[in-house]
């Protein structure tokens, strides 16, 4: 018998599989793009937001898209496993069923950020952002809040996939969950913006995003950790 | 290696699987889990596999509980009436992957897809393949790590008679390997009796039936099994 893989090998292994998946049909990616486009343009002839406007509004606007966009991607997050019963060869394989988890997380993570990335120049573009180096910060809290939306809502998913409402119920499941990350999502991004207001000082880091930093990366760890632990029960039949 | 059923019950909901199961299977036993539609075989075989775990009782495979040792499910290879495989990756790929999660090299999977005749699908996407080869590719799957313990759930589901007999004579060999056992949970019960050396039949969850089997007979191990389960209809 050959040595059983670690916890990490299994979980780039699953990423890896996840990844080259999603780049053959583009499953997850497209609808998040489009759904997040689409809202940005609603909000542009809504709102008319330019000037002083985009600041107060902005963050909600950018937030409240990503949010129901990584929905659509976190229904997706089991559908390879469920066809063709492929989740009962991983539960069958000598994988820890936290090498799962932390790779479905780890996908989340990426397709996520990949989404903001992409629909930030689109935003900017739409709301007369004005580009410069004090927008950085934006890919730690980027980060962040991706981590905390795929830390929680890789373990509903995964409650869900086995309910015949999942699309009913993986909504009603993460997004109140999910509130006190928002927040400060949200607020840090204001703070960022915000020092792009024009003839006020650039920080490259504003005081007020540290706090909510913060409170992002803890979030990040906390429900993690907890995921983690609980996801062997959630995952089996 | 010893997988043991210690008085197992199981339950979805208030529906009754298993109702006090004991098993017990040694090294080089080739069993036949029989019965009728809802009798409990694969509840039994997904305990086995470590895909879900019992209401009461224990399921240990060598003294383990298979959904806690990955050492043990090492040990298991699993082929089920749905392939497992992932439509949108090739052949090759299915098996590459499969094979790094059981820590073994790229290299093996040259010869499992030439063994299963499907070295010239091996940069085809599964999806594109007839029930048959699907089948095949996951017979490759599932002995890619040469497995001690076969579990076998309705493998021939689905399959014509020429693709039901190529599979039967791949697992053939594989069940006549040294120290490999084997659990087959199949309807087609005559052409069973070519694998098998002992016979277990469930009836309402529970075992009513636990002989061994010497023979080829086929129509006589269909008429041992439907003997027990003409029993439940009289019953």
């Amino acid at each position: 018998m050959n040595d059983v893989p670690g916890i990490w090998t299994h979980a780039r292994l699953l990423l890896r599989k996840d990844l080259m998946t999603e780049w053959r049909t583009k499953e997850r990616l497209s609808p998040m793009v489009f759904f997040v486009l689409l809202v940005l343009l609603v909000y542009n002839f809504a709102f008319e937001l330019g000037g002083a406007a985009l600041w107060e509004i902005g963050p909600g606007v950018l937030w409240s898209s990503f949010v129901f966009a990584s929905l659509f991607g976190l229904q997706r997050t089991f559908a390879a496993e469920s066809t063709n019963d492929c989740l009962d060869a991983l539960l069958a394989a000598p994988v820890e069923r936290g090498a799962l988890y932390l790779a479905k997380m780890m996908g989340n993570v990426l397709f996520l950020v990949g989404v903001q990335l992409l629909t930030l120049p689109l935003f900017g573009l739409f709301f007369n952002l004005t580009p410069g180096l004090y927008l950085l910060p934006l890919l730690v809290v980027f980060l962040l809040g991706s981590a905390s939306v795929a830390s929680i809502g890789t373990l509903f998913a995964a409650m869900a996939s086995h309910s015949r409402l999942r699309e009913f119920l993986l909504p009603l499941l993460v997004l109140p969950v999910l509130i006190p990350a928002l927040i400060s999502c949200v607020a840090a991004t204001g703070f960022i913006l915000a020092a792009g207001i024009p003839g006020r000082a650039v920080q490259f880091w504003p005081e007020e995003l540290t706090l909510h930093v913060g409170m992002l990366a803890l979030f990040a760890v906390v429900f993690s950790t907890l995921a983690w632990m609980l996801f062997d029960f959630v995952i089996e039949e | 290696m010893q997988l043991c059923v210690d008085n197992v019950h199981k339950r979805f909901g208030s529906t009754v699987a298993l109702a006090g199961v004991d098993l017990d299977v040694g090294a080089d036993t080739h069993l036949l889990l029989a019965g009728a539609n809802g009798a409990g075989k694969t509840t039994l075989l997904r305990l086995l596999a470590g895909l879900t775990g019992p209401s009461d009782g224990r399921v240990t495979i060598g003294g383990e509980d298979p959904r806690r040792s990955t050492q043990q499910r090492w040990r298991l290879g699993l082929l089920s009436h749905q392939t497992l495989l992932y439509d949108d990756l090739s052949a090759a790929e299915n098996l590459r992957f499969f094979a790094g999660l059981y820590g073994l090299g790229a290299d093996i999977v040259g010869p499992a897809l030439a063994d299963v005749d499907l070295t010239d699908q091996a940069a085809a996407r599964v999806g594109g393949f007839s029930r048959g080869m699907k089948q095949r590719l996951a017979l490759a799957r599932a002995t890619l790590h040469a497995p001690e313990v076969l579990l076998l759930d309705e493998p021939f589901t689905g399959l014509d008679r020429r693709s039901a007999g190529t599979l039967s004579t791949r697992l053939l060999m594989r069940t006549r390997e040294a120290g490999v056992s084997s659990l087959l949970v199949t309807h087609n019960v005559v052409e069973a009796a070519q694998f098998v050396n002992r016979v277990v039949v469930l009836r309402g969850g529970r075992i009513v039936c636990d002989e061994p089997w010497n023979t080829d007979d086929g129509e006589r191990l269909q008429a041992l099994c439907d003997h027990h389960q003409e029993l439940a209809v009289h019953e």
